[in-house]
C-alpha cells in the first residue's frame, strides 16, 4: 500500500479546546556554533563591553522594538592572530507573539555577513506585554516559566512577521556606527 | 536512512518572516552546505519578487511593464506563469495584480517611479512573450506575495535534493514543504485567539500552506483590511476564517489557500485540478475538508 500524503487529524470544534497557554520553542544554533559558522577562521572571539550611555543613545535613535532600559546585546569582536575580522552581537527582540534571540555577523567594515535565528520562542496572549515575562529572555539562564512544547516541530498558519528582527538588525548596526566603529 | 545523524535546523529571517530548514538524513558539514544553498535559493528568490525592494523584477515590472517589455529571471516568468494560471482556474479570484489595494491599505508601500495602475486592470493584462520576457496591457502593480513563499520553500527542497538530502523540511512562515519516508504530525495555528498551534495532520511528502489574516487585521479609512484581497470583489477577506490547503508542490498549496479563502465551495474543481485538499476554519471554530479527501 503507498503512504498517504497526508492524514487530517480533526480536533473538531476549534472553539470546545481548552485555552491553555501553548508555547512553543526551538533552540537552533548555540550562540558558539554561530559565531564559528560566521568566523570560520576566526581564532578568538573577545567580548565587548558597551557603555550604558551608547546603548541608550542608539535606542533613542532607533527605537523599533526596543527593549527600553533592558536592552543589552552581547557583542562580541572576532579576530585571528590578533587582527580583527568583524564583530558578532547576540540580540534579542519581541514580536507579535514570539521571542527571538539572532545574531548578526558584521565584517570589519560594518557590512552584514549574516542573520541567524538562534533561539525562537512563542507564546500567546497578553502576557508578552508583561516586563516579568519579557525578562525570562534576557539571558540563557533565567528559568522559564512558560510550558514549552518542543514536540511541535512544525506550525502552518498565518504568517508571522520578521520585522522586529529588521528592526532590531537596524539597531544593532547603528549600535555599530556609534559605539563599534572606532573601536 | 542512516540513523546516526542528528537533524540539524537552522532559521533566518528571510521572505518577511521565519524560514526554518530541517535537514535529517546527512551528515552535519553536508547538511550545512545543503542549508546554507537552499536558503541562498530562497534569498535569491525574494530578492526577485520582492515587491518592497526597488530594483526586483517585480517592481521592474511595476515602472516599465506598460511601456515596453521586461525581461526577467526565469524564476520569476515561472511564478507569473503559475499565478496567471491559478487566476484562470479560480476565475479571478487569485489575481497577482490586487497590489493597488494592499498599497491603498497602507500594507504595502508606494512603488517609487511606477506611474498609476489602471483600476479596471487585473490579470488578464499581463502578457507573456518569449524569452522570458513579459509586458503589461494596461498600467498595474503585481504583487506575488501570494504564491512567492511557496515557489521559495519548492526551490529550497530542489537545492537541498541537490546535496543527495531526501529527508527534510522547508518551513517558510507556515508554507512548508517534506521530503523523505515516514510521516510527521504538521500543527496549525488556530484562527482563533490566542492562536494556539493544534496538531492538524500527519504529513508525508508533500507541502502544507495556511493562511488567515488573524496577525495582520486592521482599520483603514474606517473599515477592516487585511493582507488577503478577493481577485473579484477587491475587498479584504475576513479575518475569522482561516484555511490550509495540502498538495505535493508548496507554490500549488500556496496559492489555492487564497482561492479557497475567497469561496471554499467555488474551490472545489480547482483543488481536484491540482489533486490537492483544505482544511477550513470557519469564524465559529468549526472544521471542515474541502477537496479529494473528503
Amino acid at each position: 500500500m503507498t503512504r498517504p500524503r497526508a492524514i487530517w487529524l480533526l480536533p473538531g470544534a476549534l472553539a470546545a479546546l481548552p485555552a491553555y497557554h501553548a508555547a512553543y520553542a526551538v533552540q537552533y544554533m548555540s550562540v558558539a556554533e554561530s559565531q564559528h559558522a560566521a568566523f570560520a577562521d576566526a581564532s578568538e572571539f573577545a567580548p565587548v563591553a558597551l557603555d550604558r550611555a551608547a546603548l541608550d543613545a542608539t535606542v533613542a535613535a532607533v527605537p523599533e522594538s526596543a527593549l527600553g532600559n533592558d536592552w543589552s546585546p552581547k557583542v562580541w569582536q572576532a579576530r585571528k592572530d590578533g587582527a580583527a575580522r568583524g564583530w558578532f552581537i547576540v540580540d534579542q527582540v519581541i514580536g507579535k507573539a514570539e521571542a527571538i534571540t539572532y545574531a548578526l555577523a558584521l565584517d570589519v567594515h560594518g557590512a552584514v555577513l549574516g542573520v541567524d535565528v538562534l533561539e525562537y520562542r512563542e507564546t500567546h496572549g497578553s502576557e508578552i506585554r508583561l516586563p516579568a515575562w519579557r525578562k525570562q529572555f534576557v539571558g540563557k539562564s533565567a528559568r522559564d516559566p512558560v510550558r514549552l512544547d518542543s514536540d511541535i516541530h512544525n506550525i502552518s498558519g498565518a504568517t508571522l512577521s520578521c520585522r522586529h528582527v529588521t528592526d532590531g538588525v537596524r539597531r544593532l548596526l547603528a549600535l555599530h556606527a556609534k559605539a563599534l566603529k572606532a573601536a | 536512512m542512516p540513523m546516526s545523524t542528528m537533524p540539524i535546523r537552522r532559521a533566518r529571517p528571510l521572505l518577511g518572516t521565519f524560514v526554518d530548514i530541517r535537514v535529517d538524513d546527512a551528515e552535519e558539514a553536508r547538511a550545512l552546505a545543503a542549508i546554507d544553498a537552499a536558503f541562498a535559493e530562497i534569498a535569491a528568490v525574494h530578492r526577485l519578487m520582492s515587491f518592497h525592494a526597488h530594483d526586483s523584477d517585480v517592481a521592474r515590472i511595476n515602472r516599465d511593464a506598460a511601456r515596453e517589455a521586461v525581461t526577467v529571471d526565469s524564476r520569476t516568468h515561472e511564478v507569473i506563469v503559475l499565478a496567471i494560471e491559478f487566476a484562470r482556474a479560480s476565475a479571478g479570484r487569485f489575481d497577482p495584480t490586487v497590489a493597488a489595494q494592499l498599497v491603498a491599505w497602507n500594507l504595502l508601500p508606494r512603488p517609487c517611479d511606477a506611474s498609476l495602475p489602471d483600476p479596471a486592470a487585473d490579470w488578464r493584462d499581463i502578457e507573456l512573450l518569449a524569452d522570458g520576457r513579459l509586458r503589461c496591457k494596461k498600467p498595474l502593480w503585481i504583487d506575488l506575495g501570494g504564491i512567492a513563499k511557496g515557489y521559495a520553500v519548492d526551490r529550497a527542497i530542489e537545492r537541498l535534493r541537490d546535496f543527495g538530502i531526501t529527508q527534510a523540511c522547508v518551513n517558510a512562515g507556515g508554507d512548508l514543504r517534506r521530503i523523505g519516508s515516514g510521516m510527521e504530525p504538521v500543527h496549525i495555528r488556530s484562527p482563533l485567539p490566542p492562536h494556539r498551534p493544534i496538531c492538524a495532520l500527519l504529513l508525508g511528502e508533500g507541502a502544507v500552506a495556511s493562511s488567515g489574516s488573524y496577525f495582520e487585521w486592521s482599520q483603514c479609512s474606517g473599515r477592516g483590511v487585511g493582507p488577503h484581497v478577493d481577485g473579484v470583489t477587491r475587498g479584504a477577506m475576513l479575518p475569522d476564517r482561516a484555511v490550509s490547503v495540502v498538495a505535493d508542490r508548496c507554490v500549488v498549496a500556496d496559492a489555492l489557500t487564497k482561492i479557497v479563502m475567497s469561496d471554499a465551495d467555488a474551490a472545489r474543481s480547482v483543488l481536484d485540478e491540482w489533486d490537492a485538499e483544505a482544511l477550513v476554519h470557519d469564524s465559529r471554530g468549526q472544521q471542515r475538508i474541502v477537496g479529494r479527501a473528503a
